[in-house]
């Protein structure tokens, strides 16, 4: 191979050896030059790189440009990846568990990918979409390109028509309630949202593995029965993604959002930041900067109000910043580790530690997750020690039985409706 | 069985794709979740950053690094060692970007991607932005180059995949992997030559 990135130079070097050049320079070097920062030359051709680009500036400046390009790229950055992305594996295994495992036998495969059953398959195929359309057509479901909007009160309006008693909510198309009108959205067959006056959202999506919707202004209080990443609301400063559950979102006119959870979680999210809102918690989230530190609306006046000055203060080297932090760690009670858990990234340097030493004074953190660790946010050990804290954030269920009920109702109602999480 | 969990806890905490060995990959070719879990810990922040690249978009990425796991598990009793994993698990990787890529048919824009790099936060507040404002302007300008020249570079500074490597992910030859890379760097050189003298 080492050969072949030297013969493709030959090229080149031909027609410039053609032209009456010198020999050195009928063998220039700068289709090797990346190859060469990379180190994937053999030593002999390395050599003849190394000696090449000593005696020809032409080849020198290319290398420099490659050199220099291969500098920048190094810069890139690994992105990590969002936590929830292992529930949404977790939920497509367990229901492509049984499928996959039978697909993984060579046998099955080999059969059906024997010459002589192409031709049948492909038209049993045929006869199925055939059959499909035919069905899909005769249905009355498929003739629905949007969900059902009933009236609750005054005049709701879809565009620019009035909704009477009930009306259909197309894909694209925008609700708006008044000062005195309400209206409910039946999400496909998952869930209802009542919409509060107003408010103003538009239907962005909807298809079996993704509803969305954007909440331009207002408030709007959703209950989903879903799996979870199913059903998301777009801010003008975070996207809601329900995790099964219940709640109120509600934003401004300058794009700020309030959401506050009544069952199950939510979690929020703009670019980098997330913020997983369990129930009786609520998040504040700001344009441009996405969601705020989640808190307990239970926690004391005094303690959200330094919360939002931490959240909202730039200038963490600022008194009022330190003394709003300090005043957030004091008045921490065991349930409020939601919020100094959520804290942990969003500071820095010594104010992640003085985090970390209330966090642990509340709750000891679990065996393998040290100090350091979680200084370096450490996903893993942040994970570890989440899973812990979580069932002291729940009024009713311990951490365990809180996740076997989420899956074990995930898995009930996708069998039930047909769903599947989002893929 | 519980030494083996605990193996497994121990491998989470600690993984990357080192850790990833031929006992892993049999336990999950045998349906171990456990397994798969410390597989899914090892490689996830790579597959997503290279789905992020190729795609453009955080959420599209996260849908496509969900499929892509979810393929790898349940095909990877397919996997016979004939090559090595991690060329196994790109193949699939870029094949699966490549596929969404021709589902939306446009070219999305490059979001603003957070980096991982955790060490970062140590250095002074103004050292940080630097290389912040170096990184996004890098993952701009591949993000404009073709996915010709664009999947290389992922592959060897995402990955960290030698040309050989390489050249079996994309099914070329080590050669055209080269030009590749060449023509990317230059590409870049080019595009951001603005930028000489602040990359070290």
């Amino acid at each position: 191979m080492r050969e072949g990135l030297a013969a493709k130079e030959a090229l080149p070097d031909g027609r410039a050896s053609d032209t009456g050049r010198s020999k050195m320079f009928a063998k220039h070097v700068s289709s090797l030059t990346s190859a060469y920062c990379h180190d994937e030359l053999s030593p002999a051709e390395s050599r003849r790189v190394a000696e090449h680009l000593i005696g020809c500036p032409r080849c020198r400046v290319e290398f420099e440009e490659v050199r220099f390009g291969a500098r920048l790229a190094a810069q890139l950055p690994v992105i990590e990846a969002p936590d929830s992305l292992w529930r949404g594996v977790e939920i497509a295994l367990d229901r492509n568990g049984r499928r996959a495992l039978a697909g993984q036998r060579p046998r099955a495969i080999s059969f059906f990918m024997q010459p002589r059953f192409a031709l049948a398959s492909l038209v049993l195929v045929a006869l199925v979409i055939a059959f499909a359309a035919f069905w899909l057509r005769q249905s009355p479901r498929s003739t629905v390109a949007g969900w059902n909007v009933a009236r609750l009160d005054g005049a709701p309006r879809i565009g620019a028509a009035l909704v009477n008693d009930k009306g259909t909510l197309g894909v694209g198309q925008w609700l708006e309630t008044d000062t005195n009108s309400r209206a409910q959205i039946r999400v496909s067959d998952i869930g209802q949202v009542e919409i509060d006056p107003n408010t103003r959202v538009r239907l962005v999506e909807t298809k079996p593995t993704e509803h969305r919707l954007e909440l331009a202004e207002g408030r709007l209080s959703a209950r989903i029965s879903a799996p979870p990443k199913l059903f998301f609301v777009d801010t003008p400063s975070g996207v809601a993604e329900d995790l099964g559950c219940a709640y109120t979102l509600e934003v401004d006119k300058a794009g700020n959002s309030l959401l506050r959870v009544t069952t199950g979680w939510v979690s929020l999210q703009l670019k980098d930041r997330e913020s997983v809102v369990p129930a009786g918690a609520a998040c504040a989230t700001r344009p441009g900067i996405g969601p705020g530190t989640p808190y307990f609306e239970d926690a004391s006046e005094t303690f959200r109000a330094a919360l939002t000055q931490v959240d909202s203060d730039h200038d963490s080297s600022g008194q009022t910043y330190m003394t709003s932090l300090k005043i957030v760690l004091a008045n921490a009670r065991v349930r409020d580790t939601l919020t100094l858990w959520n804290l942990l990234p969003r500071v820095s340097g010594s104010d992640r530690a003085l985090v970390y030493d209330r966090l642990a004074a509340l709750v000891p953190p679990p065996p393998g997750v040290t100090r350091e660790g979680v200084l370096k946010l450490n996903q893993q050990m942040l994970d570890a020690w989440k899973e812990q804290l979580e069932y002291r954030w729940s009024d009713r269920l311990s951490s365990g039985l809180l996740k076997t009920w989420r899956r074990t109702s995930a898995n009930a109602l996708g069998k039930l409706n047909g769903l599947e999480g989002k893929k | 069985m519980l030494e083996q969990t605990a193996i497994y806890a121990e491998q989470r905490v600690q993984s990357s794709p080192d850790s990833i060995d031929a006992g892993v990959i049999r336990a999950c070719q045998q349906g171990d979740r456990e397994a798969f879990r410390v597989l899914f810990e090892a490689y996830r922040d790579r597959v997503f950053s290279i789905a992020c690249y190729s795609l453009g978009d955080k959420t599209a990425a996260a849908d496509v690094t969900q499929q892509i796991f979810v393929k790898l598990f349940t095909r990877i009793g397919q996997f016979r060692g004939d090559s090595e994993f991690t060329t196994w698990l790109y193949r699939l990787v870029i094949n699966s970007c490549l596929d969404e890529r021709r589902r939306q048919s446009r070219f999305l824009p490059v979001e603003e991607f957070a980096p991982m790099n955790k060490s970062v936060h140590r250095e002074p507040p103004e050292t940080r932005y630097e290389r912040r404002e170096i990184a996004g302007s890098v993952r701009e300008a591949i993000g404009g180059l073709k996915p010709k020249m664009r999947l290389p570079i992922l592959l060897k500074y995402i990955e960290g995949l030698s040309y050989e490597e390489i050249a079996s992910v994309l099914g070329c030859s080590k050669g055209t992997v080269a030009s590749r890379l060449n023509r990317a760097h230059k590409a870049l050189a080019k595009k951001l030559g603005h930028l000489r003298g602040e990359v070290a």
